[in-house]
């Protein structure tokens, strides 16, 4: 099979950049899972969907809004109402996902092309995400394992915080690489690192 | 101004799109009363004062919300999942017709 | 050592010099100085020339509220005017200009306009500019040709015309609470909520925190108060649970909680460093705000009272204090209240003589008769300044018995030398923000002065904006009001810091203005004077709205900090009502000016957010040029060395007609509608049926407002028995969603269908021509593509080089074509592959002009034509209107209005004079250039056909269908193209369909 191809392939360029003389303050990079996959549930079907997430990739997801959970290699948030998102380094996953959840019971939508995944970790992660999106990223409001959908101008975002001061943001892919750009535009100032 | 979305909280009313009067009812698909669908379509209530509303936080779960707001002070005194939720209509509706 | 700076004292830094020039001449001051302080060191006293007088102005306050001593800051080429000096951080190497002066600040030309001063009074420009009622310059005329000469000869500085490199940012910022202000009351309520565990944000418009505590001169806890501000400032930068922003304006209280400010972040600095914003626009969501954003001291208005040397109090005693400048070595003090009194001590101290304080008050206390002693002031109780001399400074004053009570003078004009006359009118609190927030201000009569509304929002004020003007009160309120934000209370032996201080009366006598001959100057900053705001009385004006407008009081970029309330004092009295029923004006944001590049922030330049298919760089790197078609883009032409635009559409749209193009259709909206209820969900929103598309086929759609106005088409794929997948226009893909999801969550909540954007899941390339399917045939692996296995809307599934594609037959173009879908990783992968099969038979890649040409020869409609006003008939589409179900619109699209025979409907235009047509043209019955009318529709969308050879158009014309076969002109007066059209069907190529079904 072909290699597949990252919008953010011709502009990741690893190495330090802004001002980071003095240590950098946030490292950007792409995580690229091998699924990203939508689970939507009709309604009273939740518990049903949040086992069938548990029974395929062993991710236990904490009940309520924006609820997740994430383990390095796979991850699992609540996202909207009855709908979650599953990540894994997997490829395969949509099948058994599809599988495990029966049309009487929800929906599976494989987005592994269509969502663009960037982590964003470091002390100043939270100061840099906060000039885009209009969220609390404090961990009280923001606990880590959750999941947040929000938006920066057109761009929508889902957000989990992966570690205390590690965000992963699921964006469209076609606006990957302008996010991108604004993205490491935003960091010079606490200095970053792209790996 | 911010909406308090049940599911993901208190947010900017930038990640909100306004989706119209949540008094109007519509007719049943197959109806052929003209009026009703012309109220339906067209009409709209303009209260001074708390005024049910339909908005959907497109910027976020993308849940449309019935949301009363006072439209003198901006005072949001209710938010609530416009599914499963039967919207309290403005009695007034009619009579403000006239 | 400089001429005014005192030889000791304040908070700058004496061992630190910096270089700076002001009008191309060289000046130096002191880390820490403000423009001001540092010019007034070195004996500057003309700052600049007045708005419409061109009188000469100097400094009158220390701070943001400043109107007078505006001026040009320069950055290389960008120009930043109306900066006031007294907020301006010096730096090595900062350039300033004065402004409104011709040829320069000490020799202005226009200034005589003050001998003129008489004519230019209110309402002036209004009423001699308007011309006659007849003639060559009647009405507005006259004032139009006069009006480029008034504006250069009034106003303010000058804006540059280079392009400003600064970057700008927004910061979003969520906190417990929120303390504006940074001066004793504010540092308490900050330090108080924060120990509570609040997460706390300290705003302070100064670079340095603490207020007033800076110049007060007073002692708190038994050290001087700079220094316990300074201290307790310093712990609430390493507190964990706030964070202090300095050089940060709080400018707009808006709705629920959320506040808009303005950091200066490098304004101060010689150059920023490596990515640092210059200005940080915050959005502060809060749940409590603490206002402790004190007062400010008001003018007395009386004639003279703007020349140079003629300063408030407390602006005096903050020179002296904070940077250990004096605002004039022999200072007169001119007051209606205990304020001027601590002034002219602190002025006395830091070495300036004290030759008078004036007092309009008879009688006064015996405290401030000993602080006039210690000052070695003498004191003229039952006085009044009625006039000042001096060119571009004063050098005296005179002063006249005056009655506080009926505002009479007698007696003899004394004259008392002076190089600097102090002036305390009271203190109004600032208030802004509260005012902001939604209520109306309060007058106290007692205190002069307009004090905080009744809360209707979650703000709590404390100190001098409360009307509390000691300091004691201020850290008194301040401790309780961050408590009570906190959500904790005030105990009652909560040990507070005392601040040592002689009490004076903060009442002030109700004198604003002295009523004596020469101008008395209500608004510096836009001339206004005394006698205008009287003018304006006379001539009916009543409300203090009106009378803003009419007089432009208030209205200059210091927004009347120092004018509102004396101008409204002065109203008062003219109407002979007391001054809360004359009223306010409700204070709207900004409190103070703020740069439109920080509201832009990252909206603007490069960084502007932009949609790329996956297909992209190939496109880049193959010669396309590009349309932004939203924030998409989308390759326009694959140009070629010295083709036109026209040249390269034509020979893309005819190589894929004669053989073969492929087209990146990856922007098409896709909507991945899933569920067992799929399929009665597209029944409903579809004017045509879905429930009946089977499996693996794909059907175009057509769907409706709820008025029976066309909305969007596309076609959907059954991928399977809950699957679809539906396309949208580019355009209308957000639209259409959105529509989707409210009836799904309003109107039919009951039906299990969910709707997720797949746009961009998949990569879409669109192949189509002669020879499309011999080229499919020759790479794709694992499916058929013959007439069999893929017939006309028809779906297969295979591998292109290795990767799993979805090819659905359908076409856009007229010819035989195939949309072959992959995941959008493998866009190029796939793409690629499709053109090294092309290549032996001749493939082309095609941009929107091709695309575009080939659907108008077809005469499919696209979003020019589905404009919001034309419904499925007009469009030639009823055919897709199914009478067996309701749908959205089925009920409305049949009102009379959509159904008469004389609407707007869809034809073809041929050109008749081979000349090309513009989209927007008119098309008429009778041509008629020189007065262009009768307008029977338009054009939407116009081309060189190849298949037809010659220009041609698609256009909504009234009742277009009886017409084919007619003659009729276009009308195109904005582009001067006029010519004869022949109106015909808009299936121009092969309406048969015969090439696509082949």
């Amino acid at each position: 099979m072909a290699e597949r191809l990252s919008p953010l392939e011709p502009v990741l360029r690893p190495g330090s950049r802004g001002q980071f003389e003095n240590g950098v303050g946030v490292v950007l990079s792409e995580i690229a899972p091998g699924s990203i996959i939508q689970l939507a549930a009709w309604p009273g079907q939740e518990k049903a969907i949040i086992a069938a997430i548990k029974k395929v990739t062993g991710l236990a997801l904490p009940d309520g809004a924006g609820g997740g959970v994430a383990n390095g290699q796979k991850a699992a948030f609540g996202f909207a109402p009855a709908k979650f998102i599953v990540v894994d380094e997997a490829e395969s996953i949509s099948e058994a996902l599809t599988k495990a959840v029966s049309p009487e019971v929800g929906t599976v939508t494989d987005l592994s092309h269509g969502r663009t995944a960037i982590r964003i970790s470091g002390a100043k992660a939270a100061w840099v995400l906060a000039k885009f999106f209009a969220i609390d990223f404090s961990l009280v409001a923001f606990p880590v394992g959750a999941g947040r959908s929000t938006v920066h101008h057109d761009i929508f975002a889902q957000i989990q915080r992966s570690a205390p001061d590690q965000f992963d943001v699921y964006v469209f892919r076609s606006f990957a690489r302008s996010f991108w750009h604004a993205l490491c535009r935003a960091s010079e100032e606490v200095g970053y690192e792209v790996r | 101004m911010l909406i308090t979305c049940p599911y993901c909280g208190p947010r900017d009313v930038s990640e909100f799109t306004y989706q119209g009067d949540g008094n109007r009812e519509r007719p049943a698909p197959a109806s052929q009363n003209l009026d009703a669908w012309n109220e339906y379509v067209y009409d709209r209530l303009n209260p001074a004062g708390d005024h049910n509303e339909v908005w959907q936080h497109s910027g976020g779960c993308r849940s449309h919300l019935r949301v009363v707001r006072n439209t003198l002070t901006h005072e949001i005194s209710s938010v609530v999942f416009a599914r499963g939720h039967v919207p309290h209509r403005s009695p007034s509706r009619r009579g403000a017709k006239a | 050592m400089s001429p005014r700076r005192a030889t000791s004292g304040g908070r700058i830094d004496r061992l630190r010099t910096i270089r700076f020039t002001f009008d191309g001449k060289a000046f130096t001051g002191h880390a820490g100085d403000t423009l001001a302080s540092a010019l007034l060191a070195n004996g500057v006293t003309l700052f600049g020339r007045s708005f419409k007088y061109h009188r000469p102005r100097g400094v009158l306050t220390a701070g943001v509220d400043e109107p007078n001593a505006l001026v040009t800051v320069l950055r290389g080429d960008v120009r930043e005017p109306n900066v006031p000096s007294t907020a301006v951080e010096i730096y090595d190497g900062l350039v300033a200009e004065s402004q409104n002066r011709f040829p320069s600040l000490k020799w202005d030309v226009s200034a005589v306009n003050q001998l003129a001063g008489k004519l230019i009074s209110a309402g002036f420009y209004y009423k001699t500019f308007m011309g006659p009622a007849i003639g060559p310059f009647k009405g507005t005329r006259f004032w139009m040709l006069c009006e480029h000469f008034i504006r250069r000869a009034a106003g303010l500085g000058r804006a540059g015309r280079a392009a400003d490199p600064s970057r700008y940012e927004r910061m979003n910022a969520f906190c417990d609470v929120l303390v504006v202000g940074s001066g004793p009351a504010g540092l308490m309520a900050a330090a108080a909520a924060a120990d509570k565990g609040a997460r706390v944000i300290v705003a302070e418009l100064d670079a340095r925190l603490g207020g007033s505590a800076n110049w007060s001169g007073e002692t708190i806890d038994g050290m001087p108060a700079a220094e316990w501000a300074a201290g307790l400032a310093e712990g609430l930068k390493t507190h964990p649970n706030i964070r202090v922003l300095p050089r940060t304006t709080v400018w707009g209280f808006y709705d629920g909680n959320m506040l808009a400010a303005l950091e200066r972040v490098t304004d101060h600095k010689e150059r920023p460093a490596k990515g640092e914003p210059r200005h940080r626009h915050w959005v502060i969501r809060t749940k409590k705000v603490v206002l402790a954003t004190g007062a400010m001291e008001r003018p007395l208005i009386f004639p003279g009272n703007d020349r140079p040397g003629v300063m408030l109090a407390s602006a005096a005693r903050r020179y002296a204090n904070e940077f250990g400048v004096l605002a004039g070595s022999k200072v007169a003090l001119f007051t209606n209240n205990d304020n001027a009194y601590h002034a002219a001590v602190a002025l006395q101290k830091a070495g300036a003589g004290i030759a008078a304080i004036i007092d309009v008050r008879a009688n006064i206390s015996d405290a401030m008769r000993n602080l006039a002693s210690d000052a070695g002031a003498q004191i003229h109780t039952g006085h009044a300044v009625v006039a000042t001399e001096g060119r571009t400074a004063v050098t005296s004053i005179k002063v006249q018995r005056f009655e506080a009570t009926n505002g009479g003078l007698s007696g003899e004009a004394r004259t008392i030398q002076a190089d600097c006359l102090l002036m305390s009118g009271g203190w109004s609190p600032a208030i802004h923000l509260a005012s902001q927030a939604g209520a109306k201000a309060r007058w106290d009569n007692e205190l002069q002065a307009f004090l905080p509304p009744e809360p209707t929002q979650s703000w709590i004020g404390a100190g001098a904006f409360n009307g509390s003007f000691s300091t004691t009160e201020a850290i008194a309120e301040g401790h309780a009001a961050g408590l009570a934000a906190a959500g904790a209370k005030a105990a009652a032996n909560d040990d507070l810091p005392v601040a040592d201080a002689v009490a004076g009366d903060p009442a002030p006598a109700p004198v604003f203005e002295i009523r004596a001959n020469g101008k008395s100057f209500v608004d510096f900053q836009h001339d206004v004077t005394s006698e205008d705001v009287r003018l304006a009385h006379r001539e009916g004006f009543v409300s203090v709205e009106h009378l803003k407008r009419y007089t432009t009081l208030g209205m200059a970029t210091d927004q009347g900090k120092t004018s509102n309330i004396p101008g409204l004092a002065i109203m008062a009295a003219a109407l002979g009502k007391p001054i809360p029923e004359v009223g306010t004006t409700r204070f709207r944001p900004p409190f103070a000016p703020v740069s439109i590049g920080s509201l832009a922030a990252e909206r603007y330049g490069d960084i502007r957010p932009e949609r790329l298919t996956p297909m992209h760089d190939w496109h880049v790197k193959n010669g396309a040029s590009f349309y932004a078609a939203g924030l998409w883009h989308r390759p326009m032409i694959y140009g070629h060395a010295g083709e036109t635009i026209e040249q390269a559409y034509v020979r893309e749209a005819k190589a894929t007609r004669e053989t073969a193009g492929i087209v990146d259709v990856s922007t098409l909206g896709k909507i991945a509608v899933q569920g067992p209820d799929a399929a009665e969900f597209l029944d409903r929103v579809y004017t045509n049926m879905f429930s009946t598309l089977a499996i693996g086929k794909a059907r175009y759609g057509f769907m409706l407002r709820e008025d029976g106005i066309a909305m969007d088409d596309g076609t959907t794929w059954r991928l399977g028995k809950n699957d679809f997948l539906m396309t949208t226009t580019t355009a209308n893909a957000g639209k259409v969603m959105q529509h989707l999801e409210y009836f799904l969550d309003i109107i039919w909540p009951d039906l299990k269908v969910t709707l997720t954007s797949v746009t961009d899941q998949w990569a879409g390339a669109a192949i189509g021509g002669p020879k499309a399917r011999d080229i499919l045939a020759s790479c794709v692996k694992g499916t058929p593509v013959d007439n069999a296995a893929l017939p006309f809307m028809g779906i297969v599934h295979g591998k292109i080089a290795d990767v799993p594609v979805m090819i659905c037959r359908l076409s856009f173009s007229g010819e035989m074509a195939f949309e072959v879908y992959s995941g959008a990783d493998y866009g190029t992968h796939v793409w690629q592959a499709l053109i090294d099969a092309g290549k032996p038979f001749g493939l082309v890649p095609y941009g929107l002009e091709a695309l575009g040409t080939m659907r108008i020869e077809k005469g499919h409609v696209t979003g020019a034509e589905i404009d919001g006003r034309t419904t499925a008939r007009d469009l030639h589409l009823d055919w897709m209107l199914s009478s067996k179900k309701p749908f959205i619109g089925s009920a409305m699209m049949d009102r009379n209005g959509l159904t008469s025979s004389d609407r707007l409907q869809l034809v073809g235009l041929l050109s008749l004079d081979n000349r090309p047509f513009n989209g927007g043209a008119h098309v008429v019955e009778e041509l008629d250039e020189q007065n262009p009318h009768g307008s029977i529709g338009h054009i939407t969308a116009a081309c060189y056909s190849p298949a037809l050879g010659r220009y041609i158009a698609l256009a909504l014309v009234k009742g277009g269908k009886a017409r084919h076969g007619s003659r009729a002109f276009v009308s195109d007066p904005l582009r001067k193209r006029f010519g004869p059209v022949q109106i015909v069907s808009h299936h121009f190529y092969d309406p048969e369909g015969s090439r696509m079904h082949g």
